[in-house]
């Protein structure tokens, strides 16, 4: 008789039940009805205000639940964004997980010299195409806040490096309604008019709401403006524990969700059914530095919690971080955060997953940490795939033939491992298993030693899919406007 | 001679009843406000800052034992001569035109404060110009200036130069920080000092002073 073989259970890690995803949205809902909010734009206040939200002096908001609810069920629940190619790349929906960069950082290690030098416009560059060459990673951020560029064009600037260095998807930073226009024109150059990019979008904007409460004229115009391009977005708050919100994570969540709820409201009132990656930032602020950590078990948590949110209640994709770190340098501590927060995110399936290769909380990118965390992503993917359960993996054959089998019959030779070892098991690149004497021979490198060779070897070895002239000429023109 | 040794251990103790209550007691007992202040209250508030560097005290304790200090001095005050209770330095402090970020220009506030200084927050999206009247209003030692926004930091350059052209910039340090904000920025903008973190800026001030 033929046996069904069980479906393969995969590793996942849960941080709320039921109950308490509910009370921590019902706490959001709480906040809006009761507490004022702060939105400085005319347009959004007016679509707050049609919507049956109360505005008093001049813009001061509270929304009743209702608004919020509403909101949540015009929002799509897949974002589907492609490479800049035009194939299919991200499923941003239920289960999936993707992994890229972060954005902004004031300096970065220099992978020739290792000096924390101020960012370039160079590194942007080199970042874009790192995130091109790598396996496990999906799309690319800026990463770097270049001296080098001009101030009041800094995110046009370093969009148009990322266009030249990568077709892999895209999440980029502006500063305003300004100059969201002209990276968007960029975009719709790459994908051949304004809608081939709505119909296959390579782009997704990251912008920020104040926390407490906070939504200033700037972001506003942001949101609208993707609202009716309909370019993904998302818009969290700063609400760290403790600095932005509330020192204990539940209501430091409460805050950020209730901020995102009013980003998401306005959306969709300016736009019903436009694209929205939802999400707090709910990070700690370190009690003895004042920094945001970027290594603290808490943000993890926070956002794995949130995981559970999306799958109780809110069912839209989310934004999360992973394989950052507070550490100076590509040490021990830097190596022990990026993978406590990989592994986390990846068993907690947070959806967009930012931020790799940050060190300095936030302040440092490097591209070794940005190398190493690629093959974490693989082990922790590896991990994650669980225990397939099925004939072929059960190989009662192959024990037969072994176990029954001449003397010297041996699994190592059997074919069953010739056929399966590679899927089997998971093939480091980067990680040493070499015995001593080989690890020695090889020059007595560590990880962070053998992580800048593979940076420098992409550096110099990888190529980028080339955009045509008449593209270059059409991001140079925007560029020089 | 006094024993203010219970003072400096309630206030370190971030202890707001025990510390009112012990100070009271101090000026019942016909001790001057002035030793009250400068042998209790002020080494005790040294002993904070002091733990606060070594990782002992963390910022809400650091946070909280100046709201214990601010209510002490407020019971010393009528007793005390006024040149005692004068502050030892105006400070003026804001988020630079365009900025709405105010959690670290605060804080900053506030250990300037802690320690000592007279610190006037003018709050967040601050006209260049308004920096300058208030510099000049309040005879301000040191302005601060803050910035989260890369795209903000250019209104650092535009307040030092209304500062000049008003003729105020030699009467006045000005001291910046925030997130993308470095000390070659400070360099290169002519600013006169660059702190990286509240803890600093408030050590910096008081030297500048």
């Amino acid at each position: 008789m033929k046996q069904i073989p069980p479906a393969t259970f995969k590793p996942r890690l849960k941080v709320l039940n039921k109950e308490q995803a509910w009370a921590i949205h019902t706490a959001a809902l709480e906040i809006l009805e009761k507490h004022s909010f702060t939105v400085e734009h005319k347009e959004a206040l007016s679509l707050l205000d049609n919507a049956g939200c109360s505005v008093k002096n001049e813009n001061q908001v509270t929304m009743p639940a209702y608004v919020a609810e509403r909101a949540l069920k015009t929002a799509p629940r897949q974002i589907v964004l492609y490479d800049q190619q035009g194939n299919r790349a991200m499923d941003l929906a239920d289960d999936n997980f993707y992994y890229g960069t972060g954005s902004d950082t004031i300096f970065t290690l220099d992978v020739e010299t290792g000096e924390r030098r101020r960012a370039l416009l160079k590194d942007v560059a080199n970042f874009a195409r790192t995130i091109d060459a790598l396996e496990n990673m999906d799309f690319s951020m800026s990463m770097s806040n270049p001296e080098d560029a001009p101030i009041e064009n800094i995110y046009v600037h370093v969009f148009a490096e990322m266009i030249k260095n990568s077709s892999k998807p895209i999440c980029f930073i502006a500063d305003s309604g300004r100059d969201i226009k002209k990276i968007h024109q960029m975009a719709c150059a790459v994908a051949g008019g304004e809608d081939a990019l709505a119909q296959k979008p390579f782009i997704l904007n990251y912008s920020e709401a104040i926390s407490p409460l906070r939504f200033p004229a700037n972001v506003m115009e942001k949101l609208l403006f993707c609202a009716e391009k309909k370019i993904p977005i998302c818009l969290p708050s700063g609400c760290n524990a403790g600095g932005g919100g509330p020192v204990t994570l539940a209501g430091a969540m409460a805050l950020g969700i209730a901020e995102n709820l009013v980003g998401l409201v306005i959306h969709q009132l300016a736009n019903p059914g436009a694209p929205f990656l939802f999400a707090p930032n709910v990070s700690i602020l370190d009690m003895r530095t004042t920094v945001i950590s970027y290594g603290c078990p808490e943000w993890s948590l926070t956002q794995a919690a949130l995981a559970d949110m999306r799958d109780e209640i809110y069912g839209l994709p989310i934004w999360a971080y992973a394989g950052a770190s507070d550490a100076k340098t590509v040490d021990a501590q830097a190596g022990a955060e990026a993978m406590f927060s990989i592994l986390t995110a990846m068993q907690s399936r947070c959806n967009f997953i930012h931020d790799v290769g940050y060190l300095e909380h936030g302040n440092t990118s490097s591209l070794e940490m940005l190398v190493m965390a690629d093959e974490l992503v693989a082990m922790a993917r590896h991990f994650s795939e669980g225990i397939p359960v099925n004939p072929e993996t059960l190989a009662l054959e192959a024990i037969e033939r072994v176990a029954g089998g001449a003397a010297g019959s041996m699994f190592l030779s059997d074919p069953h491992t010739f056929e399966n070892f590679k899927t089997a098991h998971f093939m480091p690149k980067l990680i040493d298993r070499f015995r001593y004497e080989g690890w020695e021979k090889a020059g007595k490198k560590d990880m962070q030693a053998r992580c800048n060779e593979e940076a420098l070897r992409i550096l110099s070895q990888h190529q980028v899919a080339p955009k045509t002239d008449e593209i270059l000429r059409e991001i140079d023109l925007i560029l020089a406007d | 001679m006094s024993d203010y040794q219970p003072i400096i251990n309630a206030l370190i103790g971030c202890d707001m009843a025990k510390t009112t209550e012990l100070v009271n007691l101090s000026l019942t007992q016909g001790i001057d406000a002035k030793d009250i202040l400068n042998q209790g209250l002020i080494p005790a508030m040294d002993i904070v800052g002091q733990k606060m560097e070594t990782g002992e005290m963390f910022i809400p304790e650091v946070l909280m034992a100046a709201q214990v200090m601010s209510s002490a001095t407020e019971i010393l005050k009528p007793t005390l001569a006024k040149e005692d209770s004068d502050a030892k330095g105006t400070v003026i402090i804001g988020t630079v035109k365009g900025d709405l970020h105010d959690i670290g220009k605060n804080l900053v506030g506030m250990m300037m404060e802690s320690g000592g200084l007279e610190v006037h927050n003018l709050g967040v999206d601050v006209e260049p110009e308004r920096f300058a009247a208030q510099v000049q209003e309040k005879k301000a030692g040191i302005l601060c200036l803050s910035a989260l926004l890369t795209t903000t930091m250019p209104m650092m350059q535009k307040t030092i130069d209304i500062l000049k052209d008003k003729g105020l910039r030699d009467q006045v340090k000005v001291m910046i920080g925030g997130a993308p904000v470095t000390q070659t920025y400070a360099d290169q903008i002519g600013a006169d000092a660059y702190a990286s973190d509240a803890g600093s800026a408030a050590r910096l001030a008081k030297s500048l002073i």
